[in-house]
């Protein structure tokens, strides 16, 4: 299944918005992880630990052919994410842009399938209304935002 | 304690369109409410038309969901209504799952989390669904009742409407502490009749005000949950004064021999059966009325609007202008599954609409067909609440209803419902002169004077046309197989039953 540009677009958006939020330069799959950690949260609110566990379980399937560097992660029982790895060179950047993204090309494409699954089940203005909600201060819908933040 | 002292309790709007009325007006604030049935019977939705209809960013809804359907499915499906705003999540409702703390532990630590949660953020709406789950472990029935107690008195405190969502069974109602607790209790019931599903509602209890009592049936749509009062939404309404007005049929021997025409605000049955002219009788009706400036509404179940206004053109009578200045609408009521009270809601919206005087049900029969089995049963019960509540509000009603044309009975309804109309007018074919023609009388007219005579009439290209005199030569008309008799035609006027008594 491929990935809409536009989910990419809304995952990169996030992930430069956590980039720019940490203060000082983290190591290459923070941001990844903290996009990830946000959404767990605010997500697994609603949907459950359970409920989150087994759609990021889904996501990290579908996002392993794509990012090799993710055959090691897992999703544990509390729905957290381990062992995301480091980015992977070798990623075709042509097919799946993934160079672009602040946190690393495999964890970018794992926060793109999550978002895309929510898309499926809850469509758009819900899923951006969520993701609102996870990221306050975030931009999502509009052209006018500098490194993923409203301007 | 004077009116003034009271408390004014502050009533919610279910955001379920006709069960406000049901309730008595709306939920009362604060209330501690339970919506029970079984699975698929619309609870689950008729709590999110509530939360969506009463949750504002100042006063949130929490919407707890437990073990049973998953929130992200239930908002995948939720969001198919019209009524459910994408805008309003997660700012003004939030949705919280429970399942973690109701798996892992006690009623307690649930209670616990429900408490930060509300504290958090101070809703105006608390939904817990499934209730049920949450209570399904083992405990003992103090641990329960506490935890109700608790819960209850928590949530009344916090200021918040409450709703538990719950499949229960009916010989719950008395052993279960819920029950007790709860200040409203609402059942929503669906069952299967045949091919169809009945979908009917009961509030069973409501603290500090008047609802409306029995089944009331319910549909879901596109819209969410319909609920139609038994009281067909004219709960306030008056009756308007009794008139003394005479309706034209636009057939004046008709209206001769109906003294003058029918009592504004009668029920008149036009029985005959098939081919005597009774949709053509009842197409006059209504366009002699909407000639008169009486708008009207049609509901016809057998045939299609569009063949209706055809049919009445080749009649002469020109029903798609009024259709288009808003002076006559002609409904096309034909699902399979309808309830009484479901027509009786559209014949109502277009009555209240346009103002309607006017009303031709065609024909009773199709009205019937059009029901879901379950209420053919009561069809004879709805007919009568359906007619009181119309003619209530100074609609008057003309029904069609086939019979079984007999040589050796003169039937006025396949239905007994001679009793709940107030005028009948019977046609039948009758063997005249190797002929096979139509008669017409007047039986009944409740509340005035009309003729005895028994009158020949033919379906002609201007509708029906009385013809001459009444039948005097002939012996045994309502037989259909009559007698010549040596007596020659009458040249008088139509008589008028002078010794019925006038019941206004």
């Amino acid at each position: 299944m491929k990935l809409h540009p536009k989910t990419r677009d809304l995952a990169r958006r996030l992930l430069e918005y956590e980039a720019m939020a940490a203060e000082s330069p983290e190591p290459m799959g923070s941001a990844t992880l903290h996009v990830y950690e946000r959404l767990r949260q605010s997500l697994g609110e609603f949907v459950g630990v359970a409920g989150f566990q087994s759609l990021a379980t889904r996501a990290l399937a579908l996002a392993r052919p794509d990012a090799p560097g993710l055959s090691a992660a897992r999703v544990t029982a509390d729905g957290s994410l381990q062992d995301l790895g480091e980015p992977e060179p070798q990623i075709n950047d042509d097919k799946d842009q993934a160079g672009e993204y602040p946190g690393g090309p495999g964890g970018a494409i794992l926060i793109a399938r999550l978002l895309d699954l929510l898309l499926i089940f809850l469509g758009e203005a819900l899923t951006l209304s969520l993701l609102r909600n996870a990221c306050p201060g975030a931009a999502f819908d509009d052209g006018n935002s500098v490194n993923g933040r409203r301007t | 304690m004077s009116t003034k002292d009271k408390v004014a309790i502050r009533q919610l709007p279910t955001g379920v369109p006709g069960l406000d009325e049901i309730v008595g007006g709306g939920l009362p604030e604060y209330s501690f409410n339970i919506i029970a049935g079984e699975p698929g019977s619309g609870k689950t939705t008729l709590a999110h038309q509530f939360v969506f209809a009463n949750a504002t960013p100042e006063r949130p809804a929490l919407y707890f969901t437990v073990l049973g359907e998953s929130a992200i499915k239930m908002l995948r499906y939720q969001q198919q209504y019209t009524f459910f705003d994408t805008s309003k999540l997660p700012g003004s409702i939030r949705f919280i799952n429970l399942s973690q703390v109701v798996l892992e532990n006690d009623l307690g630590a649930v209670l616990e989390q429900i408490t930060r949660e509300v504290e958090k953020v101070n809703p105006g709406v608390v939904v817990v669904d499934s209730f049920r789950t949450i209570v399904r472990k083992p405990q003992s029935d103090m641990d329960l009742q506490s935890f109700i107690q608790r819960l209850a008195l928590f949530l009344a405190s916090w200021q918040a409407t409450t709703f538990l969502i719950g499949e229960y069974a009916e010989d719950e109602l008395r052993d279960n502490p819920i029950f007790t607790v709860a200040d409203g209790l609402v059942w929503l019931r669906q069952t299967a009749e045949r091919n169809s599903i009945v979908r009917k509602l009961q509030v069973i209890k409501l603290r500090g005000q008047n609802s409306v009592p029995g089944l009331h049936t319910f549909r879901i749509t596109d819209a969410g949950v319909q609920a139609f009062s038994r009281t067909f939404g004219l709960v306030g309404h008056l009756k308007d004064p009794p008139s003394h007005r005479r309706l034209s049929f636009g057939v004046p021997e008709l209206d001769k021999m109906l003294g003058g025409g029918v009592r504004e605000g009668d029920s008149v049955l036009v029985a005959g059966s098939s081919g005597t002219g009774k949709s053509v009788l009842a197409t006059q009706f209504i366009a002699e009325g909407i000639r008169r400036g009486e708008p009207g509404i049609v509901a016809v179940f057998e045939e299609r609007p569009q063949a209706y206004a055809e049919r009445a053109t080749s009649l002469g009578l020109d029903l798609e202008t009024p259709q288009k200045d808003g002076k006559l609408t002609i409904l096309y009521l034909r699902p399979l599954d309808l309830s009484v009270d479901e027509t009786m809601h559209s014949i109502l919206d277009a009555v209240q609409k346009i103002g309607a005087k006017r009303l031709v049900i065609d024909s009773l029969a199709g009205f019937e067909m059009a029901l879901s089995p379950g209420f053919r049963a009561d069809f004879r019960e709805s007919l009568y609440r359906m007619i009181f509540a119309l003619t209530g509000i100074g609609v008057t009603i003309l029904s069609t209803v086939e019979v079984d044309e007999s040589f050796t009975e003169f039937p006025f309804s396949t239905y007994s419902i001679s009793f709940l109309t107030d005028d009948i007018i019977r046609l039948r074919y009758v063997s005249i002169d190797g002929q096979l023609r139509k008669i017409m009388v007047v039986i009944k007219m409740r509340g005035g004077n009309h003729a005895k005579d028994i009158r020949e009439y033919e379906i002609t290209s201007k509708g029906v046309v009385i013809l001459g005199k009444r039948l005097t030569e002939y012996q045994g008309l309502i037989s259909g197989i009559p007698v010549h008799s040596d007596r020659p035609d009458s040249t008088e006027e139509p008589s008028l039953d002078t010794a019925i008594e006038h019941k206004a």
